[in-house]
């Protein structure tokens, strides 16, 4: 597994890693932060409005005047004017809240704007990155977690930049620009305003905390649900050829039943973590009501400080009692940036320091490998393997499974260096040659050839994006498939994967064929890439290979003697080493298994033409 | 597969009419959840009230005892709300978690239920987040939505009465501004939710591009195409940044325009109440009342267009799980056949004594033979007996179009192994499944011992059938639970006696826990070959009078392939076999090979007469010999 292998480079981890990524983004978060502080303040100055009208036009009672208070309604015009013209308060305020709405709308935009993009950057860095990982990282790594990492922890960094920072931010922002208000208007009040706010914040990141197991084993059986599901109608067939839905419903019945108690188990938790936390808030703004009442009988507040503290403190409290969840969250984010960060530390194919020649004309195409060896974990593949092979010339590998002929194939491509030896194109040690270049000297088709869910033509032109209708038609009538995709609805323009048609084995494996060959590279890679073609087609493919003999070296590397026997060399490798080598004409002749294999067939042969041995096959 | 679909412009009320039924069968739950938004929605109106009444004993009288029963009233309100929630949040998520629950049984009942047609025509992946997001889905807005609009539309209510009451000239003005936030909320919500989706549909292309990415990494460097494929992926982030910004967009505008209406309602009331109070004709209670209420009502306004929105969208999948529960399977048994069975049960009840004194004896006896004769009438009141299956003129095509199969005619008797071979899609599979009345013959008709089988029951002909397919799906479970699915009061001797037959005793012996060992999901810790054995038990141990093997044979190992092939010739004996194969030895030994090629039988013989013939037999057999020689001689290498 990934985790358990830390590189030197991947030791920061979790939140310190939050900083760096906002490298770029700073000044729109900062100025969503200055224009979040500006849309507080109107937010706030509005009730003071009413406030401010309400003692000094409204009651005439002579109480202790607040200077904030006083500096608002002189602002208006004074007292004399507000009472005479009652619609200055109005407009005043409805112009508040237009420039507060205005900075909230730039703050918004801004914030989303720098968490947006810096997910959009991340995305983007982690694709880039996979993309140049090395072979041997990616080989030990699972698909399946990498794409874990890719989405699910992408998804849990996205939420946290959105929703989180700016939900935090929001919180620290209201409370500091409340309490200087609120502090000038009346110390003592404040205090009792703001008395409950610490414990109600941390009540729910504890109670939420405490519950936290429960949302897991939500989970967990909402998963168990999901397979049973899944499993059930993968495998309908099975179910319906041994008439057992009863049985199926029975089963399940149980997780279904589960994830719902367990669901309203949690619910039912959840119902109590909002009504205490409700009350709490209605607590402290009745506690705020009341000591403020008092202060107003004794006239040591107005009755307009009383309201504009009621209001400030509704403004304030809901947000800031949300903290304590998000709190709990962090935890979950500061994992998913650790493990993402774990790949973006991982060092590419190519260091960036490495030194290469990228030739500007195409090879020729002659190969040459020289005392190679090469070991896989720690297990031998390949041996003191030599060989030769002349522009324009075939060379067909044999061996059985596990023999090393992959790895042989991927060595040419640079997936991995050799451990000792080297492999030369035209002469040159490929170790020194730029890795584009290299790999676009080779049209590949590999064992399990990867079809991508585009079209038919987008998959043949997908090296090539500037392929003309012609060079792809061209390259689909030497694998033999053109036909076939004229036969489909769409034809080239049929899609494939989960969105199309599901292609045959041999299908797959012809449309990989064309893709090599379009763009006519200098030499073409075949790794065991006509195993489930009919032998018909296969004979024509060959056939239409040999035709571009002397043009293109081939390597092929195949099970059937059909089609290794055409080719200028044929090697046997066994175990990691070349046991023979020849042609076809020599092969025959030496003991060893080209002849094993040889002799099956013509034996075959043989009994056929005699009827009384064929039955007897 | 993520579907997303387009916002429906009208409520289907129908439709959610009988969604909503769901809800109904949860009256437990259903009038306390009414009963709290309603008195949660008066609780709220009165929360201003109390801060009137503070006010105005502020004002007044100026007695601190005066406030006492203000402070009562309050804290009765504050717990009067706690309580509220408490019962809204258990009760509206109870609903959601118990119609879930009654969505998805229903639905996986259906599933069960439903025939290969159906099945051929949706992916697997489409199902499953049918029965698992869309059902989820539904429920939620189910009940979370009846709670929100009930509570939204009380507490406007609620809240006008108030106003109307305290002074209606000052009431009227204030309410001018609700057709605003109405307008507003529907015009943003829906636009809102809208991108939100979008949002999740670049999500999910982003989600496949990094799974393919990964997946094909060594073909793309073969090609060299990393420039061009991470351009395509910074195309599909840059989309989703602009969706992202967008909703950021609408929300930024929506939020604040909702408040400046809100505060131009308070403006105007503390305008035009001002002035009022300066004539006393209000109290400043009354006023800070109406300003309060101003500012409030917005958010009922907001949570009915959220959720008016979202029902919009969610009527698709509405729709898809309803049309799911309203697909009624067509292979059924006639109503002549249910009649059948239900006499032939009346009779099988008269003599109960009989039965349980034949069970219990077999108890007794301790070890069942798993090959014990099974009872001489079957539940349709026929011979339980299969002597022979014909295939009278049989036609069939999957949609009116093509025709798979024309004018079949075939008679196998008990005993006899049939053959299938040929090229994919000529017609092999469907010559099986039509035999396991998986699907029906489109013209003329499929006998068994010369009455048509859709005169039979069905679930009998099913439970007649022993079936081993290519890819031989297993359960998670342990290897004795996945044998025992074959028939399900197998005791684990009979078990171990089918496993034995067929030769998968000694390697399910070497696993870890031997029969008790789990063996993963799809049995995925087990080999190809040694899940197709215990597949091949599972289909004994239902000790069936037909035997299909399709392509059983084809992806294992030649040694699991050897063990299939013996344990084949013990387990045909006295059956009705069909094999579809292509491994040689497999095929040798039927009574009768049939070529079928395009839907006809294109030779038809045992195989010495059709190597005689030179045909295609001739030239499928000899292409195949040298594949699995060359094949041999490489393991051997």
């Amino acid at each position: 597994m990934l985790q358990e292998k830390p590189t030197p480079a991947s030791k920061g981890s979790g939140l310190p890693l939050i900083w760096p990524l906002t490298n770029g983004f700073r000044a729109l978060y900062a100025w969503a932060a200055g224009a979040l502080f500006l849309t507080t303040l109107f937010q706030f100055l509005i009730p003071l409005i009413g406030s401010a009208t309400i003692d000094f036009v409204l009651t005439s009672e002579k109480t202790e005047q607040s200077p904030l208070l006083t500096l608002i309604i002189d602002f208006l015009g004074g007292p004399e004017t507000v009472r005479a013209n009652l619609w200055i308060p109005a407009i005043a305020m409805a112009v508040f809240a237009a420039l507060g709405g205005l900075f909230n709308y730039s703050q918004k935009l801004s914030a989303a704007k720098a968490s947006d993009g810096i997910c959009k950057r991340l995305k983007d860095q982690l694709y880039d990155h996979i993309q140049r990982l090395s072979n041997r990282y990616l080989d030990q790594a699972q698909t399946g977690d990498l794409v874990q990492r890719c989405t699910s922890d992408i998804e849990t960094t996205r939420i946290f930049l959105a929703a989180h920072v700016v939900e935090i931010g929001r919180s620290i922002i209201l409370v500091i620009a409340a309490l200087p208000i609120m502090l000038s208007l009346h110390v003592g009040l404040t205090a009792v305003s703001m008395a409950l706010i610490p414990f109600i914040v941390a009540y729910s990141y504890f109670y939420i905390k405490q519950v936290k197991h429960v949302f897991t084993e939500v989970d967990e059986a909402e998963g168990r649900l999901t397979a049973v599901v899944q499993e059930n109608i993968t495998g309908i067939r099975v179910v319906r050829a041994f008439n057992r839905h009863d049985f199926e419903i029975e089963k399940f019945s149980t997780p279904n039943r589960e994830y719902r108690e367990t669901s309203i188990r949690l619910i039912r938790l959840m119902s109590w973590f909002w009504s205490i936390s409700d009350i709490a808030c209605l607590v402290q703004i009745g506690a705020a009501l009341f000591a403020g009442a008092y202060l107003a009988l004794q006239g040591s507040i107005s009755v307009g400080t009383l309201f504009a503290f009621l209001a400030l403190l509704n403004l304030v409290l809901w947000p800031v009692r949300m903290i304590g969840r998000i709190l709990t969250d962090l935890g979950k984010t500061t994992v998913a940036l650790g493990r993402i960060n774990e790949i973006l530390t991982q060092p590419f194919e190519t260091q960036a320091d490495e030194v290469s020649i990228t030739p500007d004309r195409p090879a020729v195409g002659r190969i040459a490998v020289r005392d190679v060896t090469f070991s896989h974990a720690d297990t031998p593949t390949l041996q003191d393997i030599s060989l030769e092979v002349e522009p324009g010339e075939t060379l067909a590998i044999l061996g059985p499974s596990g023999a090393g002929k992959t790895t042989l194939m991927h060595l040419l491509l640079r997936f991995y260096d050799c451990d000792s030896g080297r492999i030369e194109l035209d002469g040159q040690d490929i170790c020194s040659l730029d890795r584009a270049y290299l790999r676009a000297q080779f049209g590949v088709v590999l064992q399990e050839p990867f079809l991508f869910s585009r079209s038919i033509r987008h998959n043949i032109a997908f090296g090539a994006s500037t392929a003309s209708e012609a060079d792809i038609e061209r390259a689909a009538r030497v694998a033999c498939i053109h036909e076939t995709i004229q036969n489909f609805s769409e034809g080239y323009e049929t899609e494939i994967g989960e969105r199309g048609i599901t292609l045959s084995g041999g299908q797959r494996q012809r449309l990989a064929i064309s893709r090599a060959l379009l763009g006519e590279p200098p030499i073409l890679l075949l790794d065991d890439a006509l195993s489930a073609v009919d032998n018909e087609t296969e004979s024509a493919i060959i056939k239409a290979l040999q035709d571009r003999r002397g043009k293109q070296t081939t390597i092929v590397i195949a099970h059937r003697l059909s089609t290794l026997s055409h080719a200028d060399k044929i090697v046997v490798l066994e175990g990691g080493r070349i046991t023979q080598h020849g042609t076809h004409q020599s092969l025959t002749k030496e003991e060893g298994l080209y002849q094993r294999l040889w002799n099956i067939q013509t034996q075959l042969e043989a009994a056929l033409a005699e009827p009384e041995e064929a039955n007897r096959l | 597969m993520i579907q997303e679909d387009e916002i429906k412009s009208k409520i289907d009320l129908d439709l959610w009419g009988r969604i909503f039924r769901y809800a109904l069968s949860h009256k437990r739950l259903l009038i306390p959840l009414a009963a709290s938004a309603t008195v949660l929605a008066v609780i709220d109106t009165f929360f201003p009230i109390a801060t009137k009444w503070a006010i105005d004993v502020i004002q007044g009288s100026g007695v601190i005892k005066d406030l006492i029963p203000v402070g009562v009233f309050y804290l009765s309100l504050s717990a009067g709300l706690a309580f509220c929630v408490f019962v809204f949040i258990h009760c509206a998520g109870g609903i959601s978690h118990h119609i879930a629950h009654d969505i998805k049984r229903d639905c996986f009942k259906r599933l069960q239920e439903l025939e290969f047609a159906f099945y051929d025509k949706q992916p697997t992946g489409w199902l499953i987040s049918r029965l698992t997001a869309d059902c989820d889905r539904l429920s939620r807005i189910l009940a979370w939505g009846f709670l929100d609009v009930l509570w939204g539309c009380l507490y406007v209510l609620a809240m006008s009465v108030a106003m109307l009451l305290l002074n209606w000239k000052l009431a009227l003005i204030v309410l001018a501004t609700l057709p605003v936030l109405v307008a507003l909320s529907l015009f943003f919500q829906r636009r809102m939710l809208f991108t939100s989706r979008q949002i999740r549909k670049h999500n999910a292309r982003i989600t496949a591009s990094y799974g393919e990415g990964i997946a094909g990494v060594k073909t793309t460097k073969t090609l060299g195409r990393e420039v061009e494929n991470l351009g395509e992926f910074e195309g599909m982030s840059t989309d989703m940044y602009q969706a992202s910004v967008r909703r950021a967009f609408l929300s930024a505008i929506y939020l604040p325009l909702v408040m400046l209406v809100g505060s131009l309602g308070s403006g105007l009331a503390l305008w035009y109440g001002g002035v009022n109070l300066l004539q006393e004709a209000i109290s400043l209670g009354t006023l800070v009342a109406f300003i309060s209420y101003a500012g409030n009502l917005f958010q009922p306004i907001n949570q009915i267009a959220m959720i008016l929105a979202e029902i919009q969208g969610a009527q698709a999948a509405g729709e898809r799980v309803m049309s799911l529960l309203a697909t009624k399977p067509e292979i059924v048994d006639s109503p002549e056949v249910l009649e059948k069975i239900a006499n032939h049960q009346a009779l099988q009840s008269k003599q109960p004594i009989r039965r349980t004194l034949h069970s219990l004896a077999e108890a007794k006896q301790g070890q069942p033979n798993p090959l014990s004769p099974a009872p001489t009438l079957a539940n349709d009141g026929h011979p339980n007996r299969i002597d022979e299956i014909q295939f009278k003129d049989v036609t069939f095509s999957y949609n009116q179009k093509e025709t798979v199969l024309k004018n079949f005619n075939l008679r196998v008797k008990r005993g006899q192994t049939i053959a299938l071979v040929g090229p994919s899609g000529g017609g092999k599979s469907t010559i099986v499944s039509l035999v396991s009345r998986f699907y029906e013959p489109t013209g003329g008709g499929v006998l068994i011992d010369g009455i048509d089988y859709r005169q039979r029951s069905l679930a009998w002909l099913q439970s007649q059938l022993g079936i081993v397919l290519q890819t031989p799906h297993l359960f998670n479970g342990t290897v004795l639970e996945n044998i025992r699915y074959g028939r399900l009061d197998a005791t684990p001797e009979e078990i171990r006696e089918a496993a034995n037959l067929v030769n998968a005793h000694d390697f399910v012996m070497n696993l870890e826990d031997g029969y008790d060992t789990v063996i993963g999901e799809g049995g995925a810790r087990l080999s190809t070959g040694e899940r197709q054995l215990i597949s091949f038990a599972r289909a004994l141990l239902a000790d069936p009078q037909i035997f299909i093997m399709d392509e059983a044979t084809s992806s294992i190992d030649t040694e699991t392939e050897k063990l299939i092939q013996d344990g084949m010739q013990r387990v045909f004996e006295g059956r009705i076999s069909f094999v579809i194969a292509h491994r040689l030895s497999t095929i040798r030994s039927a009574d009768q090979i049939l070529v079928i090629k395009q839907g006809e039988i294109e030779e038809q013989g045992t195989h010495q007469e059709l190597l005689a013939r030179r045909g295609h037999y001739y030239e499928l057999y000899t292409n195949q010999f040298r594949n699995e020689g060359v094949n041999r001689a490489m393991e051997a290498g």
